[in-house]
């Protein structure tokens, strides 16, 4: 297969390599879900890809690493343990019906609370490994945001610039969207005078299930989906 | 750490299959046999050992939390978890100003001597992967180098290289179906034994 109109090869590679901008990684997204032969293509490039590093000769790590791997895997078996005897004990089938009013009370509460940052999770977020999400202004080109998560998952801040500010009715929503299955909420929040927010991120404890972070423009209400256009994309 | 009986060493397959069991000794073995080429691979890129310290955890941490869903469809397990680790090591990079990035590239001068033993397995691919991009023409080699380890976009690695941005891209596609094509047979083979012990 050779570069033409129907077939963007060279920018297969590029994306393979993780060199390409925003605009043309969202229009590239959208013919890998039509064209299976260049998706077949890339899967082959990541492929290569995936082990160029080991042309690289091993060194050997710091020996405190290893102990701070395993104390952090310990504390989160520990908290998932707790979250899981929760979840069992609460199974009523009230919780379906009651599912919608929720959305909507959490992201009226999340609009309230995105202007504090809470202090145990600044702490607890100073002191566990993280993640940097760079976003870029898509259909809000002059827009970008940076989000920091913790490593292992359920908390997480993020600071955006460059937005205006909504009519009545509207809400900024933060999406996860995942490699498999339906996009996650990850919060919603509204920009001051001078287009700017801070916000407190819910995301999910499993980040090696997604494959992007987005925000759009919706209903005050929320949606379970999204249903505006890209405003920031930002790959994870 | 503790160490695997002999002549029981668990191909990478197994490893992740045990993870998804909560068998940490598993990690510890992945750990065992990547953590050092995942921090050099971190080092090359973010150009500081305390940055590539966190990197190298943040990218086990992750293993051990998204091990179920490795894919073997996807690629091999090396590959899962340098993408992982090198995914992490660019969004810090980016996160950082440019002059400072500058100033830890020219930090980097050390030539720490390798002690980890590979696998045979590990050992032979290692070969064919650097014998594939010394088989390279000089301007793929440098491009496809620049892309991986800067963190660079396309349109800053067309100028650095002072290249027209559709000749990087062409000169990218031609060096990683050059390196495909060389790497075909060891990809096969290693299929093959991974096959072998299922």
């Amino acid at each position: 297969m050779t570069e033409d109109r129907d077939h963007p090869v060279d920018d297969l590679a590029m994306y393979a390599l993780g060199t390409l901008e925003a605009p043309e990684l969202a229009r590239l997204d959208a013919h890998l879900a039509a064209c299976e032969s260049c998706a077949r293509r890339l899967a082959d490039y990541r492929g290569v890809v995936g082990v160029l590093p080991l042309a690289l000769s091993p060194t050997p790590p710091p020996a405190a690493a290893w102990t701070a791997i395993q104390t952090a895997v310990r504390s989160r078996q520990r908290r998932v343990g707790r979250w899981r005897t929760v979840f069992y004990a609460a199974r009523w089938p009230a919780v379906a019906a009651a599912f919608i009013a929720v959305v909507a009370w959490n992201i009226a509460l999340q609009r309230e609370l995105n202007w504090y940052a809470r202090g145990p999770q600044v702490e607890a977020l100073s002191r566990r490994p993280g993640r940097m999400v760079i976003l870029k202004g898509v259909a809000a080109p002059a827009a970008n945001a940076r989000m920091f998560i913790a490593a292992d998952g359920g908390h997480g801040h993020m600071a955006i610039t460059g937005l205006t500010r909504l009519p009545k009715g509207r809400t900024y929503q933060v999406w996860f969207i995942r490699v498999q299955g339906q996009p996650i909420v990850g919060g919603a929040f509204d920009v001051d005078a001078r287009g700017r927010a801070w916000v407190s991120i819910e995301p999910p404890a499993n980040l090696d299930d997604l494959r992007a972070v987005i925000v759009t423009d919706e209903p005050i209400q929320g949606n379970t989906a999204p249903t505006g256009a890209t405003l920031l994309d930002g790959r994870l | 750490m503790g160490k695997a009986a002999a002549g029981d060493i668990p191909a990478d397959p197994d490893l992740v299959r045990r993870m998804r069991q909560g068998d940490e000794s598993a990690l510890e073995m992945l750990y065992a046999r990547y953590g050092g080429l995942v921090y050099s691979l971190a080092l090359r890129i973010v150009g500081d050992p305390e940055l590539a310290r966190e990197v190298l955890q943040d990218t086990f941490l992750r293993s051990w939390n998204g091990r179920a869903t490795y894919d073997p469809e996807r690629g091999r397990v090396a590959g899962w978890l340098m993408g992982i680790a090198r995914n992490g090591a660019v969004d810090l990079l980016r996160s950082r100003p440019h002059q400072a990035r500058l100033r830890e590239r020219e930090r980097l001068t050390m030539d720490v001597p390798a002690v980890e033993k590979d696998t045979a397995e590990v050992f032979g691919l290692r070969r064919d992967v650097m014998n594939a991009l010394h088989a390279l023409p000089t301007p793929q080699r440098e491009a496809i180098e620049l892309a991986y380890y800067s963190g660079m976009t396309q349109t800053e690695i067309a100028h650095a290289l002072k290249e027209p941005l559709g000749t990087v891209k062409s000169r990218m596609r031609e060096a990683l179906d050059r390196i495909r094509g060389l790497l075909a047979p060891a990809v096969e083979r290693d299929v093959e034994a991974d096959n072998s012990r299922d």
